[in-house]
């Protein structure tokens, strides 16, 4: 209960972000706003890992070292993910997922 | 108290004086609290506008000074009323808005921007214990800061729905995000001297007191120093890397749509970031408010008017640097001396250690706190003029190069004109 | 009941996050999405400040603000003629059915419901210890930092991770880069090398990498 703010508001509001996430990805005709779904999701893991390490752990670093990786992690994929996702359209002039659906252009 | 320490310590006593009639209005707690930070915002902030119309007066006549012209002397003695004269004529300019903007972003940007160029003030330290917050992690909220502007000026140049200002925007986005490396690089060796990414502690490092060694980093890091220096003028737009926003260039840039009182927010963002890089590099490397005899707060804003005077003195002096110039000389030059400044400045920093029980705690060579400035000044000299000379010899061959192929084909020319000639 | 200012503040930032994460997979303009991309991420920050991780809020506007967004902005950008995307593909509701599902499991069912039917929580942490947890450490980014470069603790996952944006960086830059005037240059360079035959008195066949044409006529 750290300012009075119990541990599970900050677990319930993770997880409705990454369910919101979830649904980005899976619900949307268009890969780049997919991969703010994705985006969301790791926001949503990250949020969750620190709560954790405040609540529970908070002497050791094991929670921050985690949640930092995952901020590389997160920039990584983004970057790469992204230009996938021009390279692809700069060949098939399509971002819809649904449409990028032959291995052989 | 002497009148001496009344005008050393006015912020802190005037400051005082106003949290404790607020909390006697509202009581010990939260709200009052919540009530004094509201109070200490607004000061900065009508700190920045005053110092914003006092920039914009300095910078027209000493630019005009150098370019031989005398500048605005119409209104008023001077023209010191000109700033004035200007905020009037911006109020009551047509608020114009494109019929095919996109409201809400296009009249969110300049709020944004200028928001984003006030929240670098919150960490500055002023004068001792004055200072909004002592983050421990001062430094790199500037720098988070800073790299927030960014966003501001996508949504400026995609919201006028003119594909002059989305290009604007794209370069001018291109420009900050590049710049930002090696001005993040270059703090790093900063920090590791003085131990602490807090502003009021780098500021206390080079004061000289409680066993600090009160030499401003400038003389043990200027290589950081003047990269440094670059990236925050490249940062903020200025000349002479002012591409993306000059008249005869790109019609102004992200900021062709906006007229009137919009316009005047970009404006003021520009100047409150110059005067934001300005008193960093003052904190940062010349010793923020230390100094013997003057009240600490004089102290800053005269170091970091000497800065800005050199910002001034480079927009008159300099001729614009061409965009893809610019980007190659950020990745192909800052950033490999920064890297292996960096590099060099810790090697050394643990090596040659200022103080005696680090020395005999860590391993090290213990030097007196002159001694390493020095040798710190020496190996960025070295880094410096080896980069130069590598420049400089791969300049020369270039040219060499050029030359040979100018020849060939001047004689390929000559043998071309006169087959003409003969047939 | 009173609320404390923390509390407030507390839901003030859920209600941002959550409102613009709702708004994020749910417009039509992805310009706007990113944008409100950028709010959200924004309240994340405001959460790490409230739990003491000052460190990871600066560190969060840095990367996902000042990096990421913009990153998706110009993709947004450079893919623009199909910007105005429908809201949903032709799965929503299965998927909305689905995400809800997985909230109500994870947030109520393992959550405040456990306490209710089972008597305790679920798992060995409290979640609403009234006593609150410890203080951290007065040198936690300190301690980050010398975990981070130490080959007790996290060195390899470190350089691992350096090596990662390295190889993500180069990936980028290669798969996206500009691709018409080297394949051009490189079929000239491969007609020039084998012109031994009659074919040098043909133009060069250049093979551009051509749209699909079942995906053009699909396009409306």
């Amino acid at each position: 209960m750290l300012n009075g703010i119990p541990l599970f508001w900050y677990l319930i509001v993770s997880a409705a972000l990454f369910c919101i996430g979830l649904y980005g990805v899976m619900a949307r005709k268009n890969t780049i706003a997919m991969l703010m779904g994705v985006e969301l999701m790791l926001n949503a893991v990250n949020i969750n890992l620190i709560a954790f390490w405040r609540y529970v752990t908070p002497k050791s670093t094991a929670g921050l070292a985690f949640a930092a990786f995952i901020f590389v992690v997160a920039a990584a994929e983004a970057a790469v993910g992204l230009g996938l996702i021009i390279s692809v359209y700069r060949n098939t002039r399509s971002v819809d997922p649904e449409k990028i659906d032959s291995l052989k252009l | 108290m002497s009148v001496f320490e009344v005008i050393n310590n006015i912020l802190k006593i005037v400051g005082d004086a106003v949290a404790g009639l607020i909390t006697s209005l509202l009581g010990a707690g939260a709200l009052s609290e919540i009530v004094v930070m509201f109070i200490a915002a607004f000061v900065i902030c009508g700190f920045c506008a005053v110092a914003f119309m006092a920039m914009t007066y300095a910078e027209r006549k000493i630019v005009a000074r150098i370019q031989d012209r005398i500048g605005p002397n119409q209104a008023g003695p001077y023209g010191v009323l000109q700033p004035l004269a200007d905020g009037v004529k911006m109020f009551t300019k047509e608020d114009t808005t494109p019929a095919t903007a996109d409201r809400w972003v296009y009249n969110l940007a300049p709020l944004v921007i200028a928001v984003f160029a006030l929240l670098t003030y919150a960490v500055i330290p002023f004068a001792p214990s004055v200072v909004g917050a002592n983050l421990n992690i001062g430094v790199l909220y500037v720098i988070a800061v800073g790299s927030g502007s960014t966003i501001a000026i996508m949504m400026a140049g995609w919201g006028s729905n003119n594909k002059y200002s989305l290009l604007g925007a794209f370069r001018t986005v291109a420009q900050l995000v590049g710049y930002e490396v090696p001005m993040l690089l270059n703090v790093l060796p900063v920090v590791m001297l003085s131990g602490s990414m807090s502003l009021v502690d780098i500021v206390e490092r080079q004061t000289l007191a409680n066993g600090a060694h009160g030499i401003p980093f400038i003389l043990m890091l200027p290589l950081s120093a003047l990269i440094f220096l670059i990236s925050g003028i490249a940062e903020t737009g200025r000349s002479p890397f002012d591409l993306l926003e000059a008249e005869s260039e790109i019609v102004a840039g992200f900021h062709v749509e906006y007229s009137g009182m919009k316009f005047a927010l970009f404006f003021l963002g520009e100047y409150v970031n110059a005067l934001a890089v300005s008193i960093m590099f003052a904190v940062l490397f010349l010793g923020g408010y230390a100094g013997p005899v003057l009240p600490p707060y004089i102290w800053l804003l005269l170091k970091a008017a000497a800065v800005f005077t050199v910002l001034m003195w480079l927009r008159g002096t300099l001729p614009r640097v061409r965009v893809d110039q610019l980007m190659s000389f950020n990745w192909k030059f800052l950033v490999p001396m920064s890297i292996v400044n960096v590099i060099l400045v810790m090697v050394l920093a643990k090596v040659f250690v200022a103080d005696p029980a680090l020395a005999a705690a860590n391993g090290g060579i213990a030097v007196s706190p002159g001694m390493q400035a020095l040798i710190l000044f020496v190996s960025n000299g070295v880094v410096l003029l080896s980069a130069l000379g590598i420049v400089a010899r791969h300049a020369r061959q270039m040219r060499l190069v050029e030359a040979e192929d100018l020849e060939k084909r001047r004689a390929q020319n000559m043998l071309v004109a006169a087959k003409a000639v003969a047939q | 009941m009173i609320l404390t200012i923390q509390q407030i503040l507390f839901i003030v930032i859920a209600l941002v996050v959550l409102i613009s994460a709702v708004l994020v997979v749910t417009t039509r303009n992805l310009f706007h999405a990113a944008l409100f991309l950028v709010v959200s991420f924004f309240g994340v920050a405001g959460f790490y400040v409230l739990l003491d991780a000052g460190f990871f809020a600066a560190v969060q506007v840095m990367i996902y603000i000042g990096a990421i967004s913009i990153l998706f902005i110009f993709a947004v950008m450079l893919t623009r003629d199909v910007i105005t995307s429908a809201r949903g593909n032709s799965q929503w509701i299965a998927a909305a059915v689905v995400a809800a599902a997985i909230f109500i499991i994870a947030a109520i069912l393992l959550g405040p419901a456990a306490l209710i039917i089972r008597g305790r929580e679920f798992g060995n942490v409290q979640w609403s210890d009234p006593n609150g947890p410890a203080a951290t450490s007065a040198t936690v980014i300190g301690d980050l930092g010398r975990g981070l470069v130490s080959f007790n603790q996290y060195a390899v996952p470190f350089l691992l991770g350096a090596v990662l944006l390295l190889v993500a960086m180069v990936g980028a830059i290669w798969v996206a880069r500009e691709r018409r005037s080297r394949d051009m240059a490189a079929e000239r360079a491969a007609a020039a090398a084998d012109d031994i035959g009659s074919d040098t008195d043909q133009p060069v066949q250049e093979e551009l990498p051509l749209p699909d044409n079942s995906m053009a006529t699909e396009k409306h």
